[in-house]
């Protein structure tokens, strides 16, 4: 599905990652964590192709596809969803006709038909439940005047319509209380599938034990120095990252 | 083509209306003698400032021979599906009787040709017709006044509720050369009185015609207006429109301004707070692309005290366009509680496009609440990224986020079928814009 091979990344003159390597399969759910500036939400947005980073050297492909010979729209239609740390607000943009623009894009681009206005409601409607949002967020403009943990309810509203391959959730456990967190993780396994890979970029262990991954990675210095299993969250929430770091420094 | 040095060739030929009451012909050379005596404003005249009018010199416009005739078919692009209003018609500033359909009106209210009431019922007009723009009234509006061919009259008596909407509609046929046509609008709301009006000017085809329009609105007490101004003009075509308008206590007008073509358009507001509790509320949208420019000229005087204003206009630039916003309000010393907010956004798609801003505030009481803004801005990088983010192309994210922009005056308008109508054409240059 993903596989990022060296990859190298500045921001300015700044190398903020220094050859990342990561192999996510089909299915699987993948928990990016690591202290703060450790290049978390740079990779997240080097992927979704985001302006502002350069490329230096490296690969990154999805299902084949060199993702970073594409515009940030195409990569979207590729399949990749960026689940934003702070989503954007458009305001007098109306929220309906967004998502219609949206999905009708990827369908396009699919190669699939657009869905006209009844059946886009009805799928709609049925993807509004599965986050517990109000169908009055359809009339509004795109995330303004929306709390913040409507915001972010609403990126994996918008998750859910698009049916993503990989989803990489930037954060999306920040500011959020206990029940905005358990409804997004709700949300977030109920998308779940055999075919569609998740990758969570997250600072805590907290939304872990909400979404349980199969895979945790320590991200440092624009690197991933340790890779396990969901244990290995539950002993960075016990012991911080110095002891890995510490470990790294030592080898 | 060798420039004109004045407008007075404006003056001279062409059908104005010269019979009727002693009153008219006396206020009309009057009008005719002052917009001789005004010659033409330069750069030194404050409100001309940012705009020039060497292009409008260099054509040779004339008012034309006779009326033009359209075909009834001539009507059918100008219509809108779902706007059914009592309607009058105007082709190149004559009115067309035949395009009309002004259909059942409730008592009390008088809509017509203005050439047709000054020649059956010249009384109702006389000291109405002008007064409002009044002796000192600017160029353009003097101009109209010396040489206006027709126009509407609208007089609602009081306490006269009009539910359907009124619409002038003006078409620009420019097949037969240089034409300039001269509408003059006359709308009196007795007191309580409520209506909605609707001015749309329409090039249907590609050829230069200038219009030089005035509407003078009087409201009575208490009497409510929804005034809204589409203008469409070919690309060709020059624009001149003045409104005039007199606010007695406790009146609430409501303007929206949508300017989407011409080549050249200066559109200006002179708005009098007269009356106590008057409520003048102004909105604005204007695109500008290559070759364009939208002047637009907000003159709102509080003169008594505790009236409300609110000028919000908003432009879109791309391309090589211009724009020049240039709003005034002015607070007299009397005035006091008097309450205006006024301001005026720019979004520049190109670093081509060129926008003169200027905002003043005049107060001279000292009891008021007053502000002005102004952005001249682009397109966030963030707020482009995140509709691409979700598969959108970039150039639809972009038209995208300018109607999201626009869509506040947009959604000021009384109509869905305008509102639709007016997204429409916003997203169609937007679209011809990018692409």
């Amino acid at each position: 599905m993903l596989s990022v091979k060296g990859l190298r990344a500045k921001v300015g003159d700044e190398e903020i990652l220094k050859g990342l390597d990561l192999t996510v399969r089909p299915g699987e759910v993948h928990a990016i964590m690591g202290p703060n500036g450790s290049g978390k939400s740079t990779f997240a947005h080097v992927l979704s192709g985001r302006d502002g980073y350069e490329v230096t050297d490296g690969a990154a492909s999805l299902d084949g596809v060199d993702l970073l010979a594409l515009s940030p729209e195409e990569r979207a239609q590729q399949g990749l969803f960026l689940a934003f740390q702070y989503p954007v607000e458009l305001p007098g943009v109306n929220n309906t006709y967004f998502l219609k623009a949206a999905l009708n894009s990827i369908r396009k681009a699919r190669g699939e038909e657009e869905l006209d206005a009844v059946s886009f409601l009805r799928l709609i409607r049925e993807k509004l439940k599965i986050l517990h949002l109000d169908d009055s967020l359809l009339k509004r403009a795109v995330n303004v005047g929306f709390s913040g943990g409507e915001k972010k309810r609403n990126e994996i509203f918008q998750m859910a319509l698009l049916e993503p391959k990989l989803a990489i959730l930037d954060e999306t456990d920040s500011g959020l209380d206990i029940d905005a967190l358990r409804i997004v993780a709700e949300g977030v396994n109920a998308l779940r599938s055999p075919e569609r890979s998740v990758i969570l970029v997250t600072h805590y262990q907290r939304l872990l034990d909400y979404i349980e991954p199969d895979v945790v990675h320590v991200l440092y210095k624009g690197r991933i120095i340790r890779t396990g299993g969901k244990e290995l969250a539950l002993e960075l929430e016990e012991r911080g990252y110095g002891w890995i770091i510490d470990e790294e420094h030592a080898a | 083509m060798t420039a004109a040095s004045d407008f007075t060739s404006w003056l001279d030929g062409g059908r104005t209306v010269s019979d009727g009451p002693a009153w008219l012909a006396d206020w009309r050379a009057r009008a005719a003698q002052r917009a001789r005596v005004l010659g033409v404003p330069g750069r030194k005249d404050e409100s001309w400032r940012y705009t020039s009018l060497s292009a409008l010199l260099e054509q040779d416009f004339r008012p034309a021979a006779g009326p033009a005739l359209p075909a009834a078919s001539a009507l059918a692009p100008a219509l809108i599906t779902g706007f059914e209003p009592h309607r009058l018609v105007f082709v190149n500033g004559d009115f067309v009787a035949a395009l009309s359909t002004s259909g059942a009106l409730p008592e009390g209210v008088r809509l017509g040709s203005l050439r047709e009431r000054l020649a059956t019922d010249p009384g109702a007009l006389e000291g109405r017709l002008g007064r409002v723009a009044g002796a000192q009234a600017p160029l353009f509006s003097t101009l109209n006044a010396a040489g206006f061919q027709d126009g509407a009259a609208l007089l609602i008596d009081p306490g006269v509720a009009l539910e359907q909407p009124i619409e002038l509609l003006h078409l620009s046929l420019g097949d037969t050369g240089a034409i300039l046509a001269q509408p003059r609008h006359c709308i009196v709301l007795g007191e309580g009185a409520r209506a909605t009006l609707i001015e749309r000017y329409l090039g249907l085809d590609g050829a230069g015609v200038c219009t030089n329009a005035v509407i003078e609105v009087t409201l009575g007490q208490g009497a409510e207006l929804r005034h809204e101004r589409l203008q469409d003009e070919g690309a060709a075509s020059f624009h001149l429109s003045t409104l005039h308008l007199d606010q007695a206590p406790g009146s609430r007008y409501r303007g929206v301004n949508i300017g989407l073509g011409a080549r050249w358009a200066r559109t200006e507001l002179h708005c009098g707070c007269a009356g106590r509790g008057a409520e003048c509320d102004l909105q604005g949208l204007y695109l500008a692309g290559d070759g364009q420019l939208m002047d637009y000229h907000l003159d709102v005087i509080h003169s008594v005290p505790e009236c409300t204003s609110r000028e919000n206009f908003k432009g879109i630039l791309y391309g090589r366009g211009r724009a020049v916003f240039d709003g005034r309000v002015l607070v007299a010393r009397d005035a006091q509680k008097s309450d205006a907010a006024m301001s005026n956004r720019n979004l520049m798609l190109s670093e081509q496009a060129e926008i003169d801003t200027k905002p003043q505030l005049e107060i001279l009481a000292d009891d008021v609440k007053c502000s002005h803004g102004t952005t001249v801005g682009q397109i966030e990088p963030e707020m482009l990224f995140y509709p691409r983010a979700r598969g959108i192309a970039e150039p639809l994210a972009r038209r995208m986020l300018c109607l999201g922009f626009a869509g506040e005056i947009i959604e000021a308008l009384s109509h869905e079928a305008l509102r639709e109508q007016v997204t429409e054409q916003v997203g169609a240059r937007l679209e011809q814009a990018s692409g």
